[in-house]
């Protein structure tokens, strides 16, 4: 088990190493801006009275190393400093779009997951067949259209047209847990086409990776009976590269997610940054850009450890 | 039981029997399987919804023929070598190289096919369709055929530049880091693992936040273009002169004016808000590109003829010309179409968060957003523009798929 502890371990720190660097190139890129952010901020006609006060404010006369420091201890205790438009804390902002946004990546992944295994099994073992052929230009539809493609189809024809569920996923505090599935439902399927048409190719790879390996095929040779094969055989092997999967498509929802937000007009941690970005409101996305990073960098480590963890062969050392 | 459904029904199990007769098992299959689908649907959804999939199998068949058609005229003008590739490529591939054909000709020779101006108001707001106007008139009474066309141009030019310019970067990179090995390949592969590891969607916003608004002018897209030129140049040029200072001064000399003439060039092209674009979707995907291309040239620098070489005593110029480049380019070419789709994809995103592209330049991205209020007045008009990004995409990768198929020998 110690090995398999030192290599856990160690791909924690590399993931902290990571996310440092990642945090210097999202604070110092700012800093790239010619004059300073509150340059930036107050325009070329600001008076230089203005502008002093401006820095004094925000702290602007010190260098950009302490300045590093200061934002780093405070976005580790979750305080990512004042809005420049606003001039409200930005935790408090963002905080609860960033649950809302947890929420509708995890209802969507609650639904693609099981599926998209699923089928994607399914789909390798019926390889080569019509069935197989048919999924195959689904599935590569579903990936080339844009995420706001799918959402106005599913706008215009579960929506507008018939009625059945609301266009625009508004939320209050006071909805009960089945409203808000239903009012989240359609950018939730938005994301869960898109997510389990990428699943499902990679986990259909990934399993005919492994039906081609010799021990399958000697299992086969001695007689065992398919579904034994595949149980006993093929899965235990299998979790691996399907954990794999499931953490990476489950990272690239968290990107999908800012596209199904504008669409849907969802209260989420994705719209925030697309309304900072376009006000330059730049602690905004500077907090946005961590957040989005450090999640992502969160789930490729859990996907990393996830198959370290599954792999028979780290479990049981010679 | 109306006539329409008689015939609906009677024409699929007639094919079916006949599929079945002639022992063609899959379209066996596939037809059956569709009127078992259409009972249900029939009962739930009522004739409208067997009238959706009768127009949907009927474009189906119609792209089919489209594809067929248009793979026999290819192989028809195409040389004796090149026909008997295209003998091999399946229905879809040639369905997407008709697409990307389609989207060619419409791009190259949009100011003819348009009938209207790119940014000309002819109309009322939201004016329906009529003769003048094949798809009727966006928010502001223009034409949205006329826009369709010119956006072809836009969008696909802009994507196309980006992804040139991230695969040379990233292609000359990983070339460079598998011929050389040792600290400037572990450099070039960390800094290529920290900018994967920020989302492309996030790291373009967080860029565009920052070279956006005043940034956005002729000298900064000018500087940054030429900086990034110059890098990828002096990346070629160390490739090229290696030891030899007067290569090192000629490279230099002939590197600088290049990377001014293209930067004046692209330039007169692009407006520098595109410019910024193209860079910011450079530097997020050459990481990718050179991941790939380290990864397919690394396998191919161990092989003994590049040990051969070597002894020899080639240069290192020659190894990547001569001896790397054309074993690996199936991969290579298939990686810049799968690297244009995502591109594609991610401009289009932003024009359509209103980051991209800026309005009055026709786009298909920022059309969608343009016209989405139409969509909760029934009209389908928005899913147009969104409908040609998700098309051209399929398009191009099916033709990476089929390529992908070929090169890579998987015959599962």
């Amino acid at each position: 088990m110690g090995d398999i502890l030192g290599l856990v371990v160690k791909r924690l720190g590399l993931g902290l190493i990571i996310l440092l660097v990642i945090s210097v190139i999202i604070f110092f890129m700012v800093e790239l801006l010619p004059g300073d952010i509150a340059q930036a901020v107050l325009g070329q006609g600001a008076t230089p009275e203005n502008l002093a006060a401006l820095r004094k404010e925000m702290g602007l006369d010190q260098p950009a190393l302490v300045r590093y420091l200061h934002w780093l201890a405070g976005a580790v205790t979750l305080d990512f400093g004042n809005s420049i438009v606003t001039g409200a804390s930005v935790a408090e902002t963002i905080g609860e779009r960033f649950a809302n946004t947890l929420f509708l990546a995890a209802y969507a992944a609650a639904i693609a997951v099981p599926i998209s295994i699923v089928l994607g099994v399914l789909v390798a073992l019926l390889r080569n067949s019509i069935f197989d052929r048919v999924a195959n230009v689904a599935t590569l539809t579903s990936i080339s259209s844009p995420e706001f493609f799918l959402g106005y189809i599913l706008i215009l024809y579960l929506a507008v047209k018939t009625g059945m569920f609301p266009a625009i996923a508004s939320l209050s505090n006071d909805m009960s847990f089945g409203d808000l599935l239903y009012r989240t439902f359609l950018p939730a399927l938005t994301l869960v086409l898109v997510v389990t048409a990428h699943m499902m190719r990679m986990t259909r790879a990934a399993i005919i990776n492994l039906l081609a390996s010799p021990y399958i095929e000697m299992a086969r040779l001695k007689g065992a009976p398919p579904w034994k094969v595949i149980v006993k055989h093929a899965l235990p092997n299998a979790w691996a590269p399907i954990i794999n999967v499931v953490a990476l498509n489950l990272a690239y929802l968290i990107t999908g997610v800012v596209l199904v937000e504008v669409v849907f007009v969802y209260p989420g941690i994705g719209q925030a940054l697309v309304d900072a970005v376009s006000k330059r409101d730049f602690p905004v996305v500077q907090a946005c850009c961590l957040i989005f990073a450090a999640t992502f960098i969160l789930l490729n480590l859990a996907a990393d450890v996830g198959s370290i963890l599954t792999n028979p062969r780290l479990r049981h050392p010679k | 039981m109306s006539l329409f459904v008689i015939a609906y029904y009677t024409l699929l199990l007639g094919a079916s029997c006949l599929a079945a007769y002639f022992n063609k098992r899959s379209a066996f299959l596939l037809l059956f399987s569709l009127t078992l689908v259409s009972f249900v649907l029939g009962i739930i959804g009522g004739v409208s919804a067997l009238r959706i999939v009768a127009i949907l199998a009927g474009l189906l068949a119609l792209s089919a023929m489209v594809s067929y058609a248009f793979r026999e005229f290819l192989i028809a003008i195409a040389s004796k070598n090149l026909a008997k590739e295209l003998r091999t490529a399946p229905l879809t591939a040639a369905f997407g190289m008709f697409v990307i054909f389609t989207v060619a000709v419409a791009g190259i020779f949009a100011p003819l096919i348009a009938p209207h101006g790119e940014a000309e108001v002819i109309t009322s707001a939201f004016a329906p369709a009529d003769a003048n106007m094949l798809l009727g008139a966006d928010q502001l009474g223009r034409d949205i055929f006329s826009r369709l066309v010119y956006g072809a141009r836009n969008t696909v030019a802009l994507a196309l530049a980006g992804t040139v310019m991230a695969f040379l970067l990233g292609a000359l990179a990983g070339l460079m880091a598998a011929t050389s090995g040792g600290w400037f390949d572990q450099f070039l592969a960390r800094t290529s693992d920290v900018i994967m590891s920020i989302p492309s969607l996030i790291f373009a916003l967080l860029m565009l936040s920052i070279f956006g608004g005043d940034l956005a002018n002729d000298t900064t897209s000018f500087w940054l273009l030429s900086a990034f030129t110059g890098i990828t140049g002096l990346l070629l040029v160390s490739a090229i002169a290696e030891r030899s200072v007067i290569a090192w001064v000629i490279g230099l000399a002939v590197l600088a004016g290049v990377a001014a003439l293209f930067g004046g060039l692209m330039l007169t092209i692009f407006n520098p808000s595109e410019i910024i674009l193209i860079l910011v979707v450079a530097v997020i995907y050459s990481p990718r590109v050179f991941r790939l291309t380290r990864a397919v040239a690394g396998n191919v620098v161990v092989m003994d003829y590049i040990e051969a070489a070597k002894l020899r005593g080639e240069r290192k110029w020659y190894l990547i010309r001569r001896e790397i480049l054309p074993n690996s380019t199936a991969p290579l070419i298939a990686e810049f179409g799968l690297e244009f789709c995502f591109v594609f994809l991610l401009i289009a995103g932003l024009s359509f968060l209103g980051l991209g592209i800026q309005p009055p330049t026709a786009d298909w991205g920022s059309m969608v957003r343009e016209n989405a209020t139409l969509i909760s007045f029934g009209d389908i008009t928005p899913l147009i523009p969104a409908a040609a990004i998700a098309l051209l995409t399929v398009a191009v990768n099916f033709v990476v798929d089929w390529m992908l198929y070929r090169s890579s020998g998987l015959k599962v």
